[in-house]
């Protein structure tokens, strides 16, 4: 059974479809990147799978519960939010006790959770006084009181300084290694994602246009080489002859961009070397979740 | 069931370390406090100067008997309960969905109805403890500055204290019958407004409104709740056994009257509550 099976999800803001026949399945424990532009619709999807919002048609199943039931899991699913969500008059401490009421069987102690997080030194602090990466700290050491199977996270690294970033890369990583946490993760930041998740689903134009793993969505995009020479002629003529070089184009800055799909850029610009061609600049893009979204949603951008 | 425990365990929690339940339970007895110093300070001016006038020193007897004051203490303290509990009612779950910390209790142990049924819970025992700390208050205070005693007009008893006893119970009943109500209004507008300020304005507006215009409605007026419950313009009948126990012979209070003040607030608490439970169940968290 996967943790999450999103089935023909629609949804409408009145006139205005957000979501259209969306398809997401989610397997335990992989972690799982959704990212999409602005106002694609991942809060409103991670609202419709929470059960915090109707949706007009389609099924979700998470951990075997619809939305409206998913207090029945009991604590096994949680969920940390963009803001906060916290009580601003309780402190650390006794925002971490209230959601131990919470927890059916808890696992962590508070004071334990807060030192994990490293916000011991703030237990006394009221919320409302806490910096913002304080109180995300907080709200993720308050979810992760119980023993949670599925995390569902709405832009985690939202106010996170890098130590804070690296923090939670890390508390992911190892729940998802130790423990087989299942993670869905919503946010904007594709490097943190990259470095994180199993698998990515890219929501787009209402519907979720990729979902594979990382290394399947990425050996689908080329890696490309920008060669910027005064001999582009000269140059293009030695690059067709290598063998998984394809001549891309020249852009209006005189660079000629090549896919080098099944070469490597110490031979090219040994080849270029050889044929006496100059070469001023030599930029490898690598294929990255970014220039994949980039692709994927250029010209849409609202 | 569980998850009902769960929920009113959660309510008590943040509740007990919050000014706003403080606020509650403690308001309705420090302004009725207030107001029977007042009275007494206002009361010792007025002897003062009447005996500086060469005044007879008449004895106000039957007027100063404190179970005048008790009652006035409670109808005052509980026309602020009402409001409080309205206004509390109102900004308990819109004020959570509004921070989101609500979503938290709903994603792991409770569902919505357990929610709203914790808040009504919870509201329910402010209500009980801020009437149980207003009557101690009310009763000591008066007890303190006036004499508790019968009606008694030229040595001859007219109201026993027993019978005023039993007027005073009658009344503190008839007046806390609308609060379950008051506090199933302010739920159902706190569900269904859009935010936490628009909640309380709202039902405080709307609450207000009905004072103004329950006079204008003539015996209409005692098919709503919000009738019998003390209230800025008070047709409640604590405002009749104020009279009543300062020997005041011309109350006449007709019995439908108080039989439609016993049973109309349930009817309206069921509705309201059900009416929330109705919207909770359906709207954006």
């Amino acid at each position: 059974m996967p943790a999450l099976s999103v089935t023909g999800l629609k949804k409408n803001y009145g006139s205005f479809s957000v979501l259209d026949d969306l398809n997401l399945q989610i397997e335990k424990g992989s972690i799982h990147g959704l990212v999409g532009l602005n106002g694609s619709g991942k809060t409103t999807t991670i609202e419709c799978i929470l059960g915090l919002q109707a949706f007009n048609s389609g099924s979700i199943t998470a951990l075997g519960q619809s939305p409206k039931q998913l207090h029945l899991t009991k604590g096994k699913l949680v969920a940390i939010f963009d803001s906060p969500s916290l009580h601003p008059n309780l402190t650390v401490r006794q925002c971490l006790q209230h959601a131990l009421l919470l927890c059916e069987k808890p696992t962590r102690s508070a004071p334990d959770v807060e030192k994990l997080l490293g916000v011991s030194r703030f237990s006394d602090f009221k919320i409302k006084n806490l910096s913002l990466g304080n109180k995300r700290r907080t709200s993720i050491a308050q979810a992760l009181l119980g023993d949670p199977e599925f995390v569902v996270l709405d832009e985690p690294f939202n106010g996170l300084d890098a130590e804070g970033v690296d923090d939670v890369l890390e508390l992911i990583s190892t729940l998802n290694r130790d423990h087989g946490t299942t993670f869905l993760l919503s946010s904007h930041q594709l490097p943190y994602l990259e470095q994180i998740c199993s698998h990515i689903a890219i929501l787009h134009q209402g519907k979720i246009s990729h979902s594979d793993t990382i290394s399947n969505l990425l050996g689908s995009t080329q890696t490309t080489l920008q060669i910027k020479t005064p001999e582009i002629e000269a140059a293009s003529k030695v690059l067709e002859k290598i063998p998984g070089v394809e001549l891309l184009s020249i852009d209006a800055d005189g660079y000629l961009n090549i896919s080098i799909s099944d070469s490597d850029s110490i031979a090219i610009n040994q080849a270029l070397v050889e044929n006496k061609i100059p070469v001023a600049e030599l930029i490898l893009k690598r294929a990255s979740l970014a220039g994949l979204f980039r692709e994927i949603t250029s010209g849409d951008a609202r | 069931m569980n998850g009902l425990l769960v929920a009113i365990k959660s309510e008590l929690f943040v509740a007990l370390r919050t000014f706003a339940s403080k606020l509650i339970v403690a308001a309705p007895a420090l302004i009725a406090a207030a107001q029977l110093l007042l009275v007494k300070l206002t009361e010792a001016g007025q002897q003062a100067r009447d005996s500086l006038l060469g005044g007879s020193g008449f004895e106000q007897s039957v007027a100063n008997n404190a179970y005048g004051f008790f009652v006035d203490g409670l109808s005052t303290g509980l026309t602020m309960l009402g409001l409080l509990l309205v206004a509390q009612g109102a900004y308990s779950f819109s004020y959570e969905r509004d921070i989101g910390s609500i979503r938290h209790s709903l994603i792991r142990r409770v569902s919505r109805s357990s929610v709203l049924t914790a808040k009504l819970v919870h509201l329910h025992l402010l209500a009980l403890l801020s009437v149980l700390l207003l009557l101690i208050t009310s009763y000591l205070l008066s007890g303190m500055l006036w004499e508790y005693g019968a009606i008694a007009e030229d040595g001859f008893e007219l109201i026993s204290e027993q019978e005023i006893r039993e007027e005073i119970w009658l009344g503190l009943r008839l007046a806390l019958v609308p609060l379950p109500a008051a506090i199933a209004f302010g739920l159902l507008i706190s569900v269904s407004a859009q935010s936490a300020t628009q909640a309380v304005t709202t039902a405080l507006g709307i609450t207000l409104a009905i004072d103004i215009f329950k006079g204008l409605l003539g015996d209409m007026a005692n098919y709503l709740y919000a009738s019998f419950q003390p209230s800025l313009i008070d047709q409640s009948y604590l405002q009749s056994v104020s009279r009543i126990v300062r020997g005041y012979s011309d109350v006449l209070i007709d019995d439908s009257v108080l039989q439609l003040n016993m049973w109309v607030p349930f009817p309206a608490l069921l509705l309201f509550f059900a009416a929330g439970l109705f919207i909770v169940q359906r709207r954006k968290i």
